[in-house]
């Protein structure tokens, strides 16, 4: 959802406090604001209508219905002025174009996200506004319309975007300091409760320290969107439910499509197989991502095995990691003998995308 | 021969969690928590190895060691931070750090480590031979005919096997060489890092503060 650019006012109303809401953000006096929708709503009812799409629009259950009647408003508001209907056809498109833009949260600066239906409809309503009146005649009258309107509407918008951008900057700080908090905190309160096994408590606070990292200098919040980032979480999963270390190296990344998503859960098995079956505490996990291809290699220094002698019904190495691999166009090769330790190389050709 | 140590960490806690963990294998000197700090430090001991943070309050390590390497050839620095930014650990040791190691590692180890780099040796963790691969990777599409723009493909053998865990005995067994030949081929790779003055580099770590 995005950011509201106003909300009612629930301590200046006469009605529902669009008004009020509206004098608020733009720091105006709310009776100005009132005159100027009761100037609209002369209009055809205009004002009527905006009023309501603001409402509605505040209400922030939907955007579809404010942007129609913003739209329609704008419409009504056109039309009483005596403009011909293919004008206001195109005005109307013009209109619902700027406020499906304001509605996603579209930034008009530059650099800004703007989403494409908009832009189709500004698109459209200036072809149809403007192919109206290149042929006829009257094209001073809706051009000083359009040209009062841009002056009025203008700084307004300007003013909007700015305090927007204040506003994300507040949220952003509050967000910091919400995370930081719940999960540091956490942490520590989980610390203290397994305060005498160090292994625990060494698996926890490495998680923490791996989610914090990523979280300042990776991809930021949310899924992870790359290679080293998922092998990353992977990793930081076993060290806390195995209780062992994941040393993690990589050289290049690639964005995670749908073989990269297998091959990564194919490394998360040989860890988790390391982990458990390896009898040591430390694993090493290299990606290496070049144009020719991307490896992956999962290493311990532990006990090793011996292929022949792992029981047909572990599936684990068969299914989740060899058979993964091959679907996924690549291939898994394993390195291991007894007292040798293991190591699994997982390939996939030509750069993963 | 116990090893004369500075230890420079912004983080009080985590120096008396080196101290301890390091315990008799060597002598800690003395302790500084900044740049501004560090510096006069680092002159009046003039230990044989400074265990540095790559990020300290008042600027990045490479400050350090910029202050301090023209005055003391002697002292070797190892690079310890839990920094994941490619190129601040780069610029650590393209400033003249003898290797990195992430702050995760194991008493025994750094001793193992302080002990290397004392010996003019480079230490390099998994992380900073990937980063090494990487760093390298990016201009090799160039081409540039410098021997010190480019790895060798051996040296490449041997940052790869560092980077997925081998440590140079087992490399040196895996490649049929000696562990001196192991550490010259890292001393080598480290002496490119530090001399190559080619761009790729810089612009591979401008690149990656984009990403």
């Amino acid at each position: 959802m995005p950011e509201r650019l106003f909300e009612v006012s629930s301590s200046d109303r006469v009605i529902a406090g669009v008004c009020g809401g509206v004098a608020a953000t733009l720091g105006v006096d709310a009776t100005l604001v009132r005159l100027v929708f009761a100037l609209l709503a002369l209009a055809g009812g205009a004002g009527i209508l905006l009023y309501l799409a603001l409402w509605v629009y505040a209400a922030g259950r939907r955007t579809w219905p404010g942007i129609v009647l913003v739209a329609a408003a704008g419409a009504l508001l056109l039309l009483a002025l005596g403009l011909p209907r293919t004008s206001v056809a195109g005005a109307t498109l013009l209109i619902a174009g700027i406020a499906v833009v304001l509605s996603r949260g579209g930034s008009l600066r530059p650099g800004g996200s703007v989403p494409v239906l908009g832009v189709v409809l500004l698109a459209s309503g200036a072809v149809i506004f403007l192919g109206r009146h290149a042929s006829s005649g009257p094209f001073v009258a809706p051009g000083a319309v359009a040209g009062a309107l841009l002056l009025v509407v203008g700084p307004w918008l300007w003013q909007l975007a700015g305090e927007r951008a204040e506003r994300i900057r507040l949220a952003e700080r509050a967000d910091v300091a919400a995370r930081v908090h719940d999960s540091v905190l956490q942490t520590l309160a989980l610390i203290q409760r397994h305060a005498g096994d160090a292994t625990r408590v060494a698996a926890i606070a490495r998680r923490q320290e791996r989610e914090l990292r990523r979280w300042l200098y990776g991809s930021g919040l949310g899924e992870a969107s790359t290679l080293v980032d998922a092998l990353g979480e992977a990793a930081a999963d076993i060290e806390e439910l195995h209780g062992v270390r994941v040393e993690l190296a990589s050289a290049g990344d690639v964005p995670l499509d749908e073989p990269v998503s297998q091959l990564v859960l194919a490394a998360r098995e040989a860890m988790t197989n390391a982990a458990k079956f390896s009898g040591v505490d430390e694993i090493a996990v290299y990606a290496e991502c070049r144009p020719d291809g991307i490896a992956v290699f999962v290493r311990d220094r532990g006990s090793g095995f011996d292929r022949a002698a792992v029981s047909p019904d572990r599936r684990g190495l068969t299914d989740s990691i060899e058979g993964r691999m091959r679907r996924a166009g690549g291939s898994a090769t394993v390195v291991t003998a007894p007292d040798q330790g293991t190591e699994i190389e997982l390939r996939l050709p030509g750069g993963g995308s | 021969m116990t090893r004369r140590v500075v230890l420079v960490d912004d983080h009080a806690l985590f120096r008396a969690g080196v101290r301890g963990e390091l315990g008799d294998s060597v002598e800690i000197v003395g302790e500084a928590g900044s740049v501004a700090d560090a510096v006069p430090l680092i002159r009046d001991l003039d230990p044989e190895v400074v265990l540095l943070d790559v990020h300290l309050e008042d600027g990045g390590g490479e400050g350090v060691i910029a202050a301090v390497a023209p005055d003391r050839p002697g002292v070797k620095f190892l690079a310890l931070s839990v920094s994941d930014a490619a190129e601040d650990v780069i610029a650590v040791i393209r400033a003249g750090a003898r290797g990195y190691v992430t702050k995760t590692i194991s008493g025994e180890e750094l001793a193992d480590a302080i002990e290397r780099v004392a010996g003019g040796d480079a230490v390099f963790s998994p992380r900073l031979a990937g980063f090494v691969l990487d760093a390298f990777a990016a201009g090799e599409r160039v081409g540039g005919d410098e021997e010190l723009d480019a790895l060798t493909p051996r040296e490449r053998e041997v940052l790869q096997l560092i980077a997925r865990g081998y440590r140079y005995k087992e490399i040196a067994a895996r490649l049929h060489l000696s562990v001196k030949t192991v550490e010259a081929h890292v001393s080598s790779v480290l002496r490119k890092l530090q001399l190559s003055s080619r761009h790729e580099l810089t612009r591979w770590a401008q690149q990656r503060r984009l990403v």
